[in-house]
């Protein structure tokens, strides 16, 4: 079922709950995120950042409320059209890099062998590895395995990346070369939603949300998630609304 | 319809072809376990009487193994988690791990039975090719098997406590051991429920009466029925949430 905006919304989230038996990881989330700009679920671990994306991926099913993805539920028919990066590096060790983004470009529909090739190369060259395009994964440092990682989310030019933690272990001129990239998808068009818990990463979003205990306690861009609050740092802008979410409460 | 299985069965083989350690045990550890069990028997009319049934067992264990292990590898490494994210349907990966498995399997077993008699010098009566191709409805099983219990664990210590569970009462009985008629009747009853006891049955007969695939038939439609019925469970058990 399509909702009503599709063409302007990537990702709508409606009054979502799900559970690990008797653990609340969701509790009754809604968010709502425009297409073709960088979005970040902030908050400690815990927070229920990773049960989002697998519910956005349709790794895991919503107890209660609805997830659409691209005007879409999410299934393996909306698949091809998501690039998904998992917080593991869940790539297969004993195989080059460049067999490792050729199979995650087959398995989402890159059929035609010469446009295969050039999407993988093309890929492989953006997160600078071509050189080491026939290094198997062991032989990769930890950041490289996050690059390759990253190259196998995105080699079929999804419309919507979903990142699970894509910074963590990434060293700072990394980290920057990383968010170079999420800036040239956007520009192309490209939805991204980083879930992270370092407040480095939320600065380059240009949209936010403060996640604690299965549910969003902010909602902005930094600028405003620190206007709002009166504070100079997004750090202390989130201890600002968990504080007042404890205050709330008392 | 299976779009993508053929492009994983392509993925399982090149990851296994590199890993050139586990190529080297796939070849090497049959012959040294059958070098053993050979040694152990002295009396080649003895070897050649339990040659079907160490055959069998041999390839059921093995092909369960390796298929297991690896399936569950996939699942602790999230490859299967980004996986099961993709396009791909359920059915698509059990077909892809089984025909990427089964290459290996198939090579494993046919070092076992060359092996078996050509180096351990076992007589049997049936065509060589029948006896091959017997084992290879085994190995398609027994790959089945491997994905369907894996679903089951969570990681390589509790895929190891599954081979007693599964293989072991298989060994003690299906006639590999002592034959079936001497056990009490309730266990004989039980065994007939285990593939194994087909599989021993069926390559006795090709073995050492020189019976035709054709003169095994229901041995081996047993056998097809326990891969079908592994193969739905595999596919119903795989499910596409995280872990799974």
């Amino acid at each position: 079922m399509a909702t009503a905006d599709s063409n302007h919304v990537a990702v709508d989230i409606n009054e979502v709950t799900f559970r690990y038996g008797n653990i609340r990881a969701l509790d009754g989330l809604s968010l709502t995120v425009p297409s073709g700009i960088s979005f970040g679920l902030l908050g400690p671990n815990g927070a229920g950042k990773t049960t989002l994306i697998r519910l956005l991926v349709g790794l895991l099913k919503p107890k209660r409320g609805s997830v659409h993805v691209l005007g879409e539920v999410p299934s393996r028919h909306t698949a091809s059209r998501v690039g998904y990066m998992p917080q593991l590096h869940s790539l297969y060790t004993e195989l080059s890099i460049r067999q490792n983004v050729e199979f995650f470009a087959r398995i989402n529909g890159l059929t035609d062998r010469t446009e295969r090739a050039q999407r993988v190369e093309d890929t492989i060259r953006l997160v600078d590895l071509w050189s080491r395009r026939n290094d198997s994964v062991t032989k990769l440092s930890g950041g490289m395995r996050q690059r390759v990682s990253l190259a196998c989310a995105i080699v079929h030019n999804p419309p919507l990346l979903l990142l699970d933690e894509p910074t963590v272990g990434l060293d700072p001129e990394l980290r920057v070369t990383f968010w170079e990239h999420f800036a040239n998808l956007n520009e192309q068009g490209v939805t991204i939603i980083v879930s992270s818990h370092t407040m480095d990463d939320a600065a380059h979003c240009d949209c936010l949300a403060f996640m604690r205990n299965g549910r969003v306690i902010a909602e902005g861009s930094p600028d405003e998630l620190r206007g709002d609050t009166g504070q100079t740092t997004l750090e202390d802008a989130f201890l600002y609304y968990v504080r007042s979410e404890e205050g709330d409460r008392a | 319809m299976p779009r993508y299985a053929l492009t994983i069965a392509g993925r399982v083989i090149r990851q296994l072809l590199r890993d050139r350690r586990t190529i080297a045990l796939i070849i090497i550890v049959p012959m040294v376990v059958m070098t053993l069990i050979g040694l152990s028997f002295p009396e080649g009319m003895v070897l050649d009487r339990i040659a079907p049934a160490l055959l069998a067992t041999m390839v059921l264990f093995f092909s369960f193994l390796l298929t297991g292990i690896s399936f569950l590898r996939e699942r602790s490494q999230g490859t299967m988690e980004r996986l099961m994210a993709s396009p791909v349907s359920r059915l698509d990966v059990v077909l892809g791990y089984l025909f990427g498995f089964f290459l290996f399997a198939l090579a494993q077993t046919l070092i076992i039975l060359l092996f078996t008699i050509y180096v351990l010098d076992v007589n049997y009566y049936g065509d060589l090719w029948q006896i091959f191709v017997f084992q290879v409805i085994i190995i398609a099983g027994a790959v089945n098997l491997g994905i369907f219990t894996s679903t089951f664990a969570r990681n390589e210590f509790q895929m190891v406590q599954f081979i007693p569970l599964i293989l072991f009462p298989q060994v003690f009985l299906c006639g590999v051991i002592w034959p079936v008629e001497q056990m009490p009747e309730y266990l004989q009853w039980l065994g007939r429920f285990l593939p194994l006891k087909y599989g021993v049955d069926g390559l006795r007969d090709i073995m050492l009466s020189g019976m035709s695939l054709i003169d095994v038939w229901f041995e081996l439609l047993v056998l097809v029925g326990f891969t079908v019925v592994t193969s739905v469970l595999a596919t119903l058990t795989l499910r596409r949430g995280v872990g799974g």
